[in-house]
């Protein structure tokens, strides 16, 4: 292999068939419906008597948004206490993260701080988050009003969905749109590295480390 | 069809209807228009009217008609001639058509009195197969009624049969004439007890009944009985009794729950035996993980073992209930194993202080990486061994079920394996191993960041290497803690800290060498223009003949030369490493496929990995950019005035001078010279690959330094000559030092030469456009002209009015 066009070819030929791809990330806590949500939109059905995940489990569904091929990576944690250690692993590469809530269910979220905190200590500063309160067929049995929630994800600066694997309630558009944001920033980023690397003229001794250390 | 050969014979030869059959007749009216309209044609065929002949008047011209119409007349006589030559022909065909006429008569009655017989048959044989359906209906009939007398009978002999057994304490001859009862049609036997003999038969049944419950009670207690005494031989002898009373759960259960007391003894000893400490030494740091494979590898034996007996009396599909009963033992006993493990290793604990120290909290308390080593293999074991026993489990279920549901509907295969799974997935042994893994994981990562901050701590720097202690002492301890990792079997633990290490190495490994690369190769102060980096390296040489240096803690300029090319190299090496690692996992990963992980477990890893291969090409990223630093900071600084001395000596200079440049060569053997050190140093100090990648940068530099200077000189005709000498030697040197072809680089300095050297402005048209023949020009027009205007000697004008 020739040396130099390791040195000097920055931008890298794309050799699979997609212009972008995304890791997601979904996590909260168990029985919130995250496999639900993620075999709706990859198989397009509600699995009946869905099991808790053991572990992670990976899918990955392309989807064409504007004429642009995305690959969306989709990582379905388990819930359960005893698996936080490995779900913990994904979060720094995560390009965004579902989290997750029952709105069924006051203690699923009374426990998003607990899951802000991973969040903080774990993922890439950049990384996307979006609250989704999940089981909105189950309106009668609801127990977190959605203004509550509303005003939660805004304090927190995440954006705010309601979903329902069930009747497929959303769950379209919370990926979709998921994407296309991360589309927005990615294009932002390319855009903002580039200008860095005009300003530098490569002369002088301040050299641009910095702008190779982006997040990925 | 030989008939209608005929047919068309005639109507073509346009024959008369004398002596031609009714059917001939009848074919030609019906086809007779066309040889109304052949005669039409014929009667035009004579080239002279009538009227034409009238009208003719000299001789001459009656005679040329007559001529003309003797001829025709010959012309149709010949053809009357052909014609009735065939008449014989015709008629002998006629002859044999009136031959067949009778025989046609006699084929038509022929064929009416096969039909009569056809019809006739027909009749005949739904009449016979009437009666064979009743036939049939009353030979079922009759199989049903000895079927019945021979179930009364049956029933009879039971009867009996049952009372003699059960008085000689023949249990199984009782429960062989039960499960013979209980196989009557039931509705049968209702039948039975209307008809005429019913008082007979319900005495039988009620006495059999009796006996059934009796042999029931009396088993079950004698089965309990037996496994109170712990008799193997009684219990099998009546856990066999069981299936053939219709009572295939309660077997299994007692006869799990025998097997269950077994193992929990076994078990219990064998914990004793392990917390006693008695145990040799040697296995002493693996206690727990070897007395939960002693665990395992019991139930496994007794499955293996009492597999065939399951199977034969109980029939195919049912291990899996046994299996389920096991399983609890099972999970009882390996929770009492973790609980002890988790106590004797102070596993908790342990957790929580690393997880105090990774928090970045300061905590008082510090757990040296090296300590974790035995127990962090010890789960890795734990889980590894777990995992083998469910896949053991999996295995044998399955294949028992597989046996019944050869002809089961899809449905009941997946429920069969659904409930495999969920009994795998879910029982409290997968539950305890998922626990301390979770608690590993953690620990693995502590292990692996606090070893690396140490490797980079203590990074030396041994002679004859180009690079520092710390990428292979990184590289080792990544290595060891994912191959740990991937010892546990455990697809998600793996992933897990294939995760992690990519986090240590692109964050906390690439900070590392990034900061030191940031530190910057010192900028070259006056001195060390003379003194070049050589003092950087023949410091780093004599410092390295004592022995070791330390390459963190630097002050002197020269010391911070060297640890930045030793940096460079450690770059390069580390992403070579992450390549080889990725290789390496992958194969090793293969192993743990061939044992049936799934598609997603592969496509996990995979992922994993792509992510860990990454992380390869942000050290290239970091190189390409030391590079850079290295080339704007020690190479441009010096060679950019060796280029421009270039300026003082002049090249607008005649025969004389010229002469002397070859005598006394002014500028580029000092130019090769002081390359050939400056690059003498780095080649020391650098690997090959990025040495010469250097060299390419150094040689772009160049160039493009020279392309300047040279637009700066003016040239004379011989200057202009002089610059080509040089500007070969130049390359020609350069071309020695790297694998790069210089040629190409050169490309636009030697064309300025050949432009330099031209006799006349005019001559450059030998050369350009369509007389360029193989040259590629990479100087513009305009670049053209600026180049010639260099050549005092040309005119302005000249140039001006070249046509590019
Ligand atoms: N009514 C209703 N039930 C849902 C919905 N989504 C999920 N469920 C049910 O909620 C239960 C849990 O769903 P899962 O998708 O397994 O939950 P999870 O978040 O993946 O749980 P863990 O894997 O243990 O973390 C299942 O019984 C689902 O049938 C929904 O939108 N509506
Ligand atoms: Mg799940």
């Amino acid at each position: 292999m020739n040396p130099l066009s390791i040195v000097w070819e920055k931008t890298r030929v794309n050799m699979e068939d997609y212009d972008y791809l995304f890791k997601i990330v979904l996590i909260g806590n168990a029985g919130v419906g995250k496999t639900c949500l993620v075999r709706r939109f990859t198989q397009g059905l509600f699995p009946p008597g869905q099991g808790a995940t053991i572990g992670v489990d990976f899918m990955i569904k392309t989807v064409e948004i504007k004429g642009e091929k995305v690959k969306l990576q989709i990582w379905d944690t388990a819930g359960q206490e005893r698996f936080r250690s490995i779900t913990q692993s994904y979060y720094r590469s995560a390009n965004a993260l579902i989290l997750t809530y029952d709105i069924t269910c006051e203690d699923s979220f009374r426990c998003l701080p607990e899951w802000l905190r991973e969040i903080e200590q774990y993922a890439n500063t950049t990384v996307v988050t979006v609250l989704v309160g999940n089981k909105i067929d189950l309106a009668e049995k609801r127990e977190v009003l959605r203004q509550r929630a509303e005003e939660f994800a805004e304090s927190q600066s995440m954006l705010y969905l309601e979903t329902s694997a069930k009747e497929s309630d959303n769950v379209e558009k919370l990926f979709l749109d998921l994407a296309c944001k991360l589309i927005r920033e990615a294009k932002q980023n390319t855009l903002d590295n580039n200008d860095t690397a005009n300003a530098m003229p490569g002369e002088g001794k301040a050299i641009s480390y910095l702008s190779c250390c982006s997040t990925n | 069809m030989e008939l209608e050969w005929n047919c068309n014979q005639f109507r073509s030869r346009k024959f008369s209807e004398s002596g031609s059959s009714l059917l001939i007749r009848h074919s030609l009216m019906a086809e007779s228009s066309p040889i109304k309209l052949r005669r039409c044609d014929s009667a035009c065929v004579s080239a002279v009217s009538m009227e034409a002949i009238s009208a003719l008047t000299e001789l001459e011209d009656l005679e040329k008609v007559y001529l003309q119409l003797c001829n025709e007349e010959k012309e149709v006589e010949h053809e009357l001639e052909k014609l009735m030559g065939q008449q014989a022909n015709m008629d002998t065909k006629m002859l044999s058509l009136h031959r067949m006429g009778p025989n046609l008569q006699l084929i038509g009655g022929d064929a009416s009195q096969l039909s009569g017989m056809i019809t006739f048959t027909c009749s005949l044989a739904e009449n016979v197969s009437s009666k064979v359906r009743q036939l049939d209906l009353a030979k079922t009939r009759l199989y049903k009624v000895i079927q019945r007398a021979d179930d009364i009978l049956d029933l009879k002999f039971c009867t009996d049969g049952v009372q003699t057994a059960l008085r000689n304490e023949d249990y199984e001859q009782a429960a062989a004439h039960i499960h013979r009862y209980l196989s009557l049609d039931q509705s049968v036997i209702e039948l039975s007890r209307q008809g005429g003999e019913s008082s007979a038969v319900d005495a039988s049944l009620a006495t059999l009944q009796e006996a059934e419950q009796r042999l029931k009670v009396l088993v079950a207690e004698r089965l309990d009985e037996a496994v109170a005494k712990g008799d193997l031989a009684q219990v099998e002898r009546f856990f066999k009794i069981f299936p053939l009373l219709g009572l295939h759960e309660q077997g299994l259960a007692r006869f799990g729950q025998y097997l269950c007391s077994q193992l929990a003894s076994k078990a219990e000893e064998n914990l004793l035996l392990a917390v006693g400490g008695d145990l040799g030494e040697r296995r002493a740091a693996l206690l727990f993980a070897d007395t939960l494979t002693l665990l395992l590898e019991g139930i496994a034996r007794v499955v293996e073992t009492h597999q065939p007996i399951v199977e034969t009396y109980y029939g195919p599909g049912y291990l899996y209930m046994l299996i389920t009963h096991l399983q609890q033992e099972c999970d009882r006993q390996a929770q009492k194993v973790v609980d002890k493990f988790i106590k004797q290793r102070d596993y908790h604990n342990k957790f929580q202080v690393i997880q105090n120290n990774m928090m970045k909290g300061v905590s008082a308390e510090r757990i040296e990486p090296r300590e974790l080593d035995p127990v962090l293999l010890e789960v890795t074991l734990m889980n590894a061994r777990a995992e083998l026993y469910l896949r053991f489990l999996r295995r044998r279920m399955m294949s028992d079920f597989e046996v019944g549901d050869a002809t089961a509907l899809p449905g009941i295969v997946q429920e069969h394996k659904d409930s495999v799974e969920k009994l795998l997935k879910h029982c409290k042994l997968s539950q305890l191993m998922q626990e301390l893994i979770g608690y590993y994981i953690p620990m693995e990562e502590y292990y692996m960041r606090e070893t690396v901050s140490k490797a980079v701590a203590m990074d030396t720097y041994e002679k004859g290497q180009l690079t520092s202690s710390m990428v292979d002492d990184c590289f080792y301890i990544v290595k060891k803690c994912i191959s740990r990792a991937l010892s546990s079997s455990s697809i998600d633990c793996l992933c897990a800290m294939i995760n992690h290490s990519t986090s240590v190495l692109e964050s906390d490994f690439r900070e590392v060498v990034y900061n030191k690369l940031r530190q910057g190769f010192p900028a070259t102060t006056l001195q060390d223009i003379q003194r070049g980096v050589s003092s950087a390296v023949s410091l780093m040489q004599s410092s390295l003949q004592q022995g070791k240096f330390n390459t963190l803690g630097i002050d002197s300029a020269e010391v911070a030369k060297a640890a930045f090319l030793v940096t460079l190299n450690n770059v390069e090496v580390c992403s070579e490493n992450i390549s080889t690692l990725k290789r390496t996992l992958e194969s090793d990963c293969a192993k743990l496929f061939t044992q049936g992980a799934g598609a997603g477990d592969q496509a996990k890893i995979d992922s994993c990995l792509s992510d860990l291969v990454n992380t390869s090409s942000k050290f290239k990223d970091l190189l390409q950019e030391g590079l850079m630093e290295l080339n704007t900071t020690a190479i441009k600084p010096q060679v950019k005035p060796w280029i421009s001395s270039f300026l003082s000596i002049s090249h607008n200079i005649e025969e004389e001078e010229f002469n002397e440049y070859e005598a006394n060569d002014p500028w580029v053997q000092q130019l090769i010279v002081n390359l050939e050190q400056l690059m003498a140093e780095f080649k020391a100090g650098l690997s090959p690959v990025i040495y010469d990648t250097l060299t390419s940068l150094m040689t772009n530099l160049v160039s493009m330094e020279m392309e300047k200077t040279v637009l700066k000189c003016t040239f004379s005709r011989l200057g202009g000559l002089q610059f080509d000498k040089e500007l070969r030697s130049l390359v020609a040197y350069l071309t020695t030092v790297t694998t790069w072809t210089i040629r190409d680089k050169f490309a636009r300095l030697t064309q300025m030469a050949t432009i330099l050297n031209l006799e006349r402005v005019t001559e450059i048209l030998d050369y350009w456009g369509p007389n360029s023949g193989p040259l590629t020009w990479r100087l513009t027009p305009a670049e053209v002209r600026q180049v010639l205007a260099l050549r005092i000697d040309f005119r302005s004008e000249d140039i001006k009015r070249l046509r590019l």
